[in-house]
């Protein structure tokens, strides 16, 4: 009896510090928290929660390429950083479009038209006189390998391509730039939207249909920089395919409001569990108190993007998960009745519902799973979360509802009245069994 | 113990009466779908101080709009509205802008000039401003060039225009946007494609499971529950023409998803009460194995409706209308389980048994 008291009381302050670890996070040493759903970075909240503004760019051309696709990407990315949004995330939708999320909604319609502009790049000299534009530029690319005579060293460099009159323009120029190397004013800026990507200095007049840009780039700073360079001459232009802006206000009402509606959905359960079965309803109580801890942990910890119908399939879940239960508690109530003893009915309750729970379970699965897979948006949110509910609500069910009992009856803990029997039916009488 | 076999024949019926329904309205009537799938604006208005109905806010919203023009749907929901407004399918990506910018501004006008401008208490402006951008030009300029500070770009931009959304504090009076959403056409003929290729992924992978798991006569029993369900769910949506989107999609998922739970429970004891017994008829097979799981499907019914009924009780607008058909869902998955599918599995075997005896009759017959 001792040994299962001490089980019993080991799995509830597990529980209990799992709930603290789910709402507090905790330190795990000096370098690495594990984040609770009250961190700041904890729980990572979709737009329609935290207010912001999503636009959906779609590509005006009928079949654009992935490359010309990532350049638009990449144009979008270096214009929301521009303007300060450094919180904002770019993302491909489908083959031809581009998500841009931004957790702000000052103004959209300007982010609309900035964002969704014509991208302007331009060279110009170093009096701020235009010397030619990006649709000039025949092509741009990162490479790397040697750049001057006589140094082994090799470094990433951006090679440019002209056209014919773009070369010509490029020639005139940097003639004019070399000369006036002695004043210090021999540069040509690259500018995109009117902001500076590069000014590289001239040191002679380049007349070719390709020059090279070299500076100590990294890897990643030549692509970038190339790959600004090339969306500078984008052959499409980019429609404005949805605009979608919620205020922090209302998303706020709505996180409240959704776990307003959680807690006492949950309450509501603990409470129906406790009555209609009794200590079994107690050890599914537990259980479920597990899960939550769970999936809170979950939801601090895996970054996943958390939405209102995100929320909705967390506590939709709560009342699933609580299913199994319900299948293996009527089920140990028939072999109680049929004259079992509490051990064994518990014992063959388990097993026989067991693949009942596991059958019912699947289906909602393969709901989730595709929900997840396929959906976009809030939805995507609801299918993971769904997925995640089941599948948490599934183990702590049947594992750690369990493993409650066995120590409930490892204690002694045998009156048949306790598992759910009405008391005419306890004793004696519940030999009677049931009519099959 | 009433006999839900011997009468199921009333079930059938109010199963039958419920499906032709349905299909009768989707096929005449179909969907009221939203500006997700249709591509259109919807704007949300919060309003305080003076109470509204929805009759006298569409009226203003037509008056605004001119041309004979009129909101799809005006939804009150507490303080807030929400106004709808659909575009022609034909409707080119410039026009559509700018009729999206002047439906905006008419209306939230007109409705400025009813309820008054917003009168916000305790907004702290810096709050989701943008900071400034810091000029970056270390990431990509040459190290050896002398660069010119690039602009303070979006100094200049973080400005509220009176038509935009607006962000922080607490709505005294007055009436102010508090949410949009605009939609192009060809966007939501996507978003239409890609739900319904969801729902036929899930129904051919649930289908796959079913047949795969469960012996044919309770496999089929098991789909054709599913169907019904499914069905009598779109067949309510459409028949109330309430308004389909993207999140009803889920919902409609989720439901085929979770339907099927009392059914296989069902199935299962059938099962089982196959193997144990060979005396009585399927019809009360059927009868004991539905009368033995009633607590549980009765129980179990009302835990998920106890969270689900609680986001829908207590949940702002958009959560209410995922929510709902999910409830209505999962009602009818309970009627269909507990009423339809035991009747139908005992008619089927029933059927099966006297079909094979009525062969072997034959079969007999020939030979002597």
């Amino acid at each position: 009896m001792s040994r299962s008291l001490v089980k019993f009381a080991a799995i509830i302050l597990v529980i209990a510090a799992l709930l603290y670890v789910g709402v507090y996070g905790l330190d795990f040493t000096d370098k690495y928290r594990i984040p609770g759903i009250t961190d700041s970075d904890g729980i990572t909240q979709g737009l329609d929660l935290k207010g912001g503004t999503v636009i959906v760019f779609r590509a005006a051309a009928d079949d654009p390429s992935e490359e010309d696709m990532d350049n638009v990407v990449n144009l979008l990315r270096r214009r929301l950083d521009f303007q300060g949004y450094t919180e904002a995330s770019v993302t491909m939708q489908g083959s031809n479009k581009v998500r841009v999320e931004i957790p702000d909604v000052q103004d959209s319609d300007t982010a609309v038209e900035t964002l969704g502009a014509t991208a302007q790049l331009e060279f110009k000299d170093a009096n701020g006189n235009l010397i030619m534009s990006g649709s000039e530029v025949k092509n741009a690319s990162s490479e790397y390998g040697q750049t001057e005579q006589g140094i082994s060293r090799n470094s990433y460099y951006i090679s440019m391509e002209f056209t014919p009159e773009g070369q010509q323009k490029f020639s005139e120029a940097t003639k004019t730039a070399a000369a006036a190397a002695s004043s210090g004013n021999n540069y040509i800026s690259i500018e995109m939207d009117g902001n500076v990507l590069t000014a590289p200095r001239v040191h002679e007049q380049i007349d070719s249909d390709s020059c090279i840009i070299t500076g100590e780039f990294t890897a990643d700073e030549a692509s970038a920089l190339a790959a600004n360079i090339k969306s500078g001459q984008l052959p499409f232009s980019l429609a404005v395919d949805e605009v979608k802006v919620v205020s922090a206000t209302l998303g706020e009402e709505a996180l409240t409001k959704a776990v307003t509606a959680g807690i006492i959905g949950l309450i509501l359960v603990l409470l129906f569990m406790l009555l209609i079965y009794r200590l079994q309803g107690l050890m599914a109580d537990i259980a479920l108190l597990f899960y939550i801890a769970v999936v809170m942990i979950l939801l601090a910890n895996l970054h996943i993007n958390i939405t209102l119908p995100g929320i909705a399939g967390v506590i939709l879940a709560i009342g699933m998960a609580v299913d199994a239960n319900v299948v293996i508690f009527e089920r140990v109530k028939e072999e109680l009745k049929l004259g079992k003893t509490v051990r064994s009915a518990v014992d063959a309750g388990f097993n026989r519902a067991l693949s009942a729970v596991i059958d019912s379970n699947v289906t909602t699965i393969i709901s989730a799973i595709i929900l997840w897979w396929l959906g976009t948006g809030t939805i995507k949110g609801f299918g993971i979360t769904l997925l995640m509910g089941i599948v948490v609500s599934m183990i702590s069910a049947i594992f750690v509802t369990r493993f409650l009992l066995k120590q409930m009856i490892g204690m002694n803990v045998k009156n048949p009245w306790l598992y759910g029997l009405s008391k005419s039916k306890t004793g004696s009488e519940s030999v009677k069994g049931g009519k099959a | 113990m009433f006999d839900i076999v011997q009468k199921k024949w009333i079930f059938f019926g109010i199963s039958i009466v419920l499906c032709l329904i349905s299909i009768v309205s989707l096929i005449f009537r179909g969907f009221n779908l939203d500006t997700d799938f249709s591509g259109g604006i919807a704007l949300t208005y919060e309003v305080q101080g003076e109470d509204f109905s929805t009759e006298d806010m569409s009226a203003l919203i037509s008056d605004a709009l001119g041309d004979g023009k009129a909101a799809s749907s005006v939804q009150k929901s507490g303080n807030d509205v929400i106004i709808k407004v659909g575009y022609d399918s034909g409707i080119s990506d410039e026009e559509r802008v700018e009729f999206s910018n002047s439906v905006r501004e008419s209306i939230t006008t007109a409705l400025e000039g009813k309820f008054g401008a917003p009168v916000v208490e305790g907004a702290d402006a810096t709050e989701t401003a943008a900071e400034p951008a810091t000029a970056d030009t270390e990431a990509t300029a040459d190290p050896s060039a002398t660069v010119e500070p690039a602009a303070t770009a979006a100094a200049d931009e973080t400005e509220s225009t009176a038509t935009g959304v607006s962000t922080a504090g607490t709505l005294v009076s007055g009436v102010r946007l508090t949410s949009m959403d605009d939609i192009s056409p060809s966007s939501g003929r996507e978003l239409a494609r890609s739900a319904l290729w969801m729902s036929i992924l899930a129904c051919v992978a649930i289908l796959l499971y079913v047949t795969f798991r469960f012996e044919f006569t309770s496999g089929c029993v098991a789909i054709i529950a599913l169907v019904h369900d499914v069905l009598i769910l779109l067949g309510i949506y459409s028949l109330f023409y309430v308004s389909v989107n993207i999140n009803f999609i889920a919902a409609v998922l989720t439901v085929l998803g979770y339907s099927i739970n009392n059914t296989i429970v069902i199935m299962d004891r059938i099962r089982e009460n196959t193997r144990n017994s060979r005396k009585e008829s399927y019809g009360e097979i059927a009868n004991n194995s539905i009368w033995q799981t009633m607590t549980r499907s009765i129980n179990t019914t009302i835990t998920t409706l106890l969270t689900i009924g609680m986001v829908y009780i207590i949940g702002v607008a958009s959560i209410k209308a995922f929510a709902l058909p999910i409830i209505i869902g999962i009602v009818i998955g309970f009627f269909s389980s507990v009423f339809i599918t035991g009747p139908l599995w005992a008619t089927w075997r029933d059927s099966a048994v006297n079909a094979k005896r009525a062969a072997a009759g034959n079969k007999g017959g020939k030979k002597k």
